[in-house]
């Protein structure tokens, strides 16, 4: 990785994007000029992605050249704690409706408030349960967003 | 005489009793959002959009007003008292404000900013009102051409903006251009890059992608950090500003007032880049520029007028050409659209109820917001105490419920931590992501225009340049595209603050 910069990376990457985007469109039909198709505009997009890339990764080639490398994107930073927020996050996302909001509420605030900056467990189990009740308060009963009952029926 | 029909009619709207409700509501939510730091207007907004649903569209768009603009208001409180700006217009305000509370000030410090905001706020507003109808009869006579070179112009001119290189900013542009084409086509109604996931079919939805790049991506960048805030421990008291202190700042907030609001109209100008601009005029005409940034009250009452003057001035484009001015305004367009409204120049003369009462509650809210920031700062000060591990979890569950609320689906909830993960990493690799949601919301009704303006033309894209209006639209894109390649210049845009939220 050190052999490349930041620019470079991610560069190469959205020339993929691009090219990705512009050869998808091509399949839903560019249609004449006069009456643009479905995959007119992807296209154009595509093609501007990838080519605005390329502008970037050349400047950034050159940068290199100059001696701007690799700067570490997770040096100095808890990195883990952003990682451990994405798990959760996914996992709520997809444990909500099996578990049902509010199980899935209390299990999720409740790891946050102890994994990710540890609280004390009285914190954790009242925040967690406090929490889920009241934004069942607010959503479900008050503005009477429909929230995942779960096998229990809350 | 239209006008003070206007005015009343916008007033009978805006004093019904929900509608004031709403209005406080959205007020003292966006105080709330402004004290807190780590949580800004775009994402606030976007998390209390799915609560809008069951009202009417009037009561709503005076809801996420107020958020907009109290947001403006509560900014100015961590700034001064914490030295952490709520959000990024009041960057500013940290330099003087914060040093003027250590000075034993803090107390004059509140009370100019919230005194210049009122005032800033209000007069902002009757600008609105003066420039705006002349400026959607003005839209009436434009056509697809027209509108697609206006938003061709409104996505170059936030690119421009936009920090780090043009070519990021306009590649994050056209790769919103790209996501917003994912779905039905308009035209045709067949499929786009759907993968045959049904929640696609209405394309990618502004609310979760806002909330992930803004809201959960700068949750995942606060907690990378272990943010210990400290309150400035002093007793605040006298607010109210003496009579030497308004004479200092009096000139300080007409200026900050005419410098928010004309560059509050721009598209991509808005509340942050008129706060820096009002503080290098206020330090310019200053006797002792020097002074600056060791507790000169100019320093706050500037920048602040100027933040709340350009909120009342971004409404302009979005309600009379549908064209929003910058992230907030996107989202509120995106806001109208799912209460069934279409922005632009034909809302004032289809719905002046809606548009004069949206309009006039902004004076109701900053009334409110006056009385509320003076009295309640002490309720402030304690909610900034919440430490920001405890604060983080509820963030992240507004943003998952308001997600799933939207279709009642959990594909909204994975689209949104997607985006949350986009957004984090477009961070560390110095991406912005304001052109990529302008781009979103623009983008169906740029690819509309631009159809039909081909269809016009029997396919030439000279109609883009050879008809006046959109020709010199197109000549300014053109003009601010080509500005990078000019060296000075370019060290001139270099020095643009980073419109990380607002816009």
């Amino acid at each position: 990785m050190a052999k490349f910069n930041n620019d470079q990376v991610s560069g190469a990457i959205w020339i993929a994007v691009g090219s990705a985007v512009a050869l998808g469109s091509v399949r839903y039909g560019l249609g004449p000029l006069e009456s643009p198709g479905t995959g007119f505009l992807p296209f154009l997009a595509g093609c501007a992605i990838a080519l605005l890339a390329l502008i970037g990764l050349i400047q950034a080639t050159l940068k290199r050249c100059k001696g701007t490398g690799w700067t570490p994107i997770l040096r100095g930073v808890l990195w883990q704690k952003p990682l451990l927020v994405m798990a959760a996050l996914f996992a709520y996302a997809l444990l909500m409706k099996p578990l049902g909001f509010l199980l899935c509420t209390v299990l999720f605030i409740g790891f946050l408030l102890r994994a990710v900056e540890p609280q004390r467990w009285s914190v954790v189990i009242v925040g967690a349960i406090g929490t889920a009740l009241g934004a069942f308060a607010i959503f479900n009963v008050w503005l009477k967003t429909q929230l995942p009952p779960g096998p229990w029926g809350f | 005489m239209d006008y003070i029909q206007s005015i009343i009619l916008g007033f009978q709207v805006a004093l019904q009793w929900n509608n004031l409700l709403f209005c406080f509501i959205g007020v003292l939510l966006g105080t709330l959002v402004g004290v807190l730091p780590g949580l800004g207007p775009v994402a606030a907004i976007s998390l209390l959009l799915p609560t809008t649903f069951h009202m009417t569209p009037v009561s709503a768009i005076i809801m996420l007003a107020g958020i907009y603009y109290g947001a403006m208001y509560g900014g100015s409180t961590t700034s001064i008292l914490v030295n952490i700006p709520g959000e990024a217009a009041s960057v500013v305000t940290c330099l003087d404000g914060y040093q003027m509370a250590r000075k034993g000030r803090a107390g004059p410090a509140l009370g100019i900013a919230a005194f210049g905001s009122f005032i800033a706020g209000t007069l902002g507003v009757v600008g609105l009102m003066l420039i705006a109808p002349p400026l959607a009869e003005m839209g009436l006579k434009c056509g697809p051409p027209e509108y697609f070179s206006l938003r061709i112009m409104g996505l170059t001119i936030l690119t421009f903006l936009a920090s780090g290189p043009m070519w990021k900013a306009l590649l994050m542009a056209a790769f919103g251009l790209f996501l917003g084409s994912i779905g039905l086509d308009g035209m045709t109604a067949s499929a786009r890059f759907t993968m045959d996931i049904v929640e696609l079919s209405d394309g990618v939805g502004m609310v979760p992608a806002v909330m992930g790049l803004f809201g959960i991506a700068e949750v995942l960048l606060n907690v990378e950090q272990s943010i210990k805030r400290s309150v400035f421990e002093t007793k605040i008291h006298h607010l109210l500003p003496t009579l030497q202190d308004w004479k200092d700042s009096i000139w300080a907030i007409i200026r900050g007032t005419f410098i928010g609001f004309f560059l509050g109209v721009l598209p991509g100008g808005g509340a942050v880049i008129s706060s820096f601009v009002s503080y290098a005029v206020e330090k310019k005409v200053s006797k002792t520029p020097e002074k600056f940034g060791t507790g000169m009250i100019q320093g706050v009452a500037g920048p602040e007028a100027a933040n709340n003057a350009a909120t009342a001035g971004a409404f302009i484009p979005l309600l009379t050409l549908g064209i929003p001015a910058n992230s907030v305004m996107a989202i509120l367009l995106g806001a109208m659209m799912v209460h069934g409204m279409q922005p632009g120049p034909m809302l004032v003369q289809e719905q002046p109820g809606l548009f004069w009462g949206a309009v006039t509650s902004m004076y109701i809210g900053n009334v409110m917001l006056l009385i509320l920031n003076l009295p309640l700062i002490g309720l402030w000060v304690r909610i900034l105490k919440v430490p920001y591990p405890i604060l983080f979890p509820l963030i992240l569950l507004f943003c998952l419920i308001g997600a799933y609320s939207l279709n009642n689906s959990v594909i909204e909830v994975l689209i949104m931590v997607g985006f949350g993960l986009l957004g984090y990493l477009f961070k560390k690799f110095e991406y912005e992501a304001a052109p990529l949601i302008l781009a979103l919301v623009l983008g169906p009704m740029l690819e509309a225009a631009l159809r039909r303006s081909l269809l016009l033309s029997a396919g030439s894209p000279m109609i883009f340049v050879t008809r006046p209006i959109s020709g010199v639209l197109m000549l300014i894109s053109f003009l601010l595209l080509a500005y990078p390649l000019v060296p000075w210049l370019r060290r001139k845009r270099a020095i643009i603050p980073q419109v990380s939220d607002e816009g």
